[in-house]
């Protein structure tokens, strides 16, 4: 089996990363339906705590896995010239490597 | 009864084009006979046959839009003019409705379709039980005739690092195999980002396949035996 990211392992952290995604949407919405904060206050003491916190941070480094390893595969299909794919790659990275930090820039806030 | 034929000669035309034949349609007639009939008609037109009942898998042709093998399909399905007869496609056409499968073939030699053992082979049979023999059933009565494959868009966009859906139904025939002793080697040369996992479970393959055999079942089996080796 390969030790980098790709073949047998992406696919697998892939199915892993939808089903915590899965789970963490029922979740969330589930208890925003049911107990919805009141307030901003409410609502950031309730991200800030420790354990949703965790799972919130989580949940955004799967859906940044989930969405690298499903956008590499749509450009692995469809763009063929190694040069080109490289760049449209490198553009994806980027993308996400920002929405990560701009995501983490704003849980650090809620701590 | 109006067929539309793609015609398409390297050697004489600039670009491909359909030419409409109409044959009259007797009852019990298959679409191979159609195509004999036009190639009784004009010699120049080129197919692929051979044994005429679905065992040799030469005449795949793309009926309306779906893979077929012309020899086992009654003309009598088909109640609405025209019947448009393509080629596979996604291959370079030779001529007309001949194809090149050389990346099909490729693709299925690289998987090694033959039993490998470790322990020496036995003096005389080399016996399994009712259930695994039972476990190759829907995977050993594949033809090559490429219907498959020819119909999976993955295949249509990496035919030289995807195997495909025949290639990897006759992987799993191997890996399902009670008598093969080369599991892991197979596992180890499946993996990787294009040989297994191009495959988008998009199931074409499953509807085109004339002998109604399941390559997308035999890929997940695929997948799960990956699964169950690295936990």
């Amino acid at each position: 089996m390969s030790r980098h990211l790709s073949g047998f392992r992406a696919w697998m952290w892939q199915r892993a990363s939808a089903i915590y995604l899965a789970g963490f949407l029922v979740y969330t919405l589930g208890y925003l339906i049911v107990a919805p904060p009141l307030d901003h206050q409410a609502l950031k003491s309730w991200l800030g705590g420790s354990g949703m916190w965790l799972a919130t941070a989580l949940f955004f480094l799967a859906l940044l896995l989930h969405a690298w390893i499903g956008v590499r595969d749509v450009i692995l299909d469809y763009i063929g010239p190694a040069g080109l794919r490289l760049g449209i790659l490198a553009a994806v990275f980027l993308f996400l490597l920002v929405c990560g930090l701009w995501v983490l820039s704003i849980l650090m806030g809620v701590l | 009864m109006e067929f539309q034929i793609y015609r398409f000669n390297p050697d004489i035309d600039q670009e491909p084009y359909i030419q409409s034949f109409t044959v009259e349609v007797e009852r019990g007639m298959m679409l191979r006979d159609v195509l004999l009939e036009i190639k009784r008609r004009d010699e120049s037109f080129a197919f692929r046959h051979s044994c005429g009942e679905g065992v040799c898998g030469s005449d795949g042709v793309n009926v309306n839009g779906k893979n077929q093998l012309a020899c086992i399909t009654p003309v009598a399905d088909y109640t609405d003019d025209p019947v448009v007869i393509r080629p596979l496609p996604g291959r370079p056409v030779i001529r007309d409705l001949v194809v090149d499968m050389s990346d099909f073939y490729h693709q299925y030699h690289a998987v090694d379709p033959w039993l490998k053992r470790k322990d020496p082979v036995p003096e005389q049979e080399n016996l399994q039980t009712p259930e695994q023999r039972a476990r190759l059933d829907g995977l050993w009565e594949c033809i090559l005739c490429g219907c498959c494959s020819t119909s999976c868009p993955s295949f249509w966009w990496n035919p030289q690092k995807f195997l495909g859906p025949q290639a990897l139904l006759s992987s799993w025939r191997f890996l399902a195999d009670s008598r093969d002793q080369a599991e892991d080697e197979r596992l180890n040369d499946l993996d990787g980002p294009y040989k297994v996992f191009r495959c988008h479970t998009i199931m074409n393959c499953v509807d085109a396949c004339p002998k109604h055999l399941n390559p997308t079942r035999a890929i997940g089996h695929i997948r799960n035996l990956m699964l169950k080796k690295s936990v």
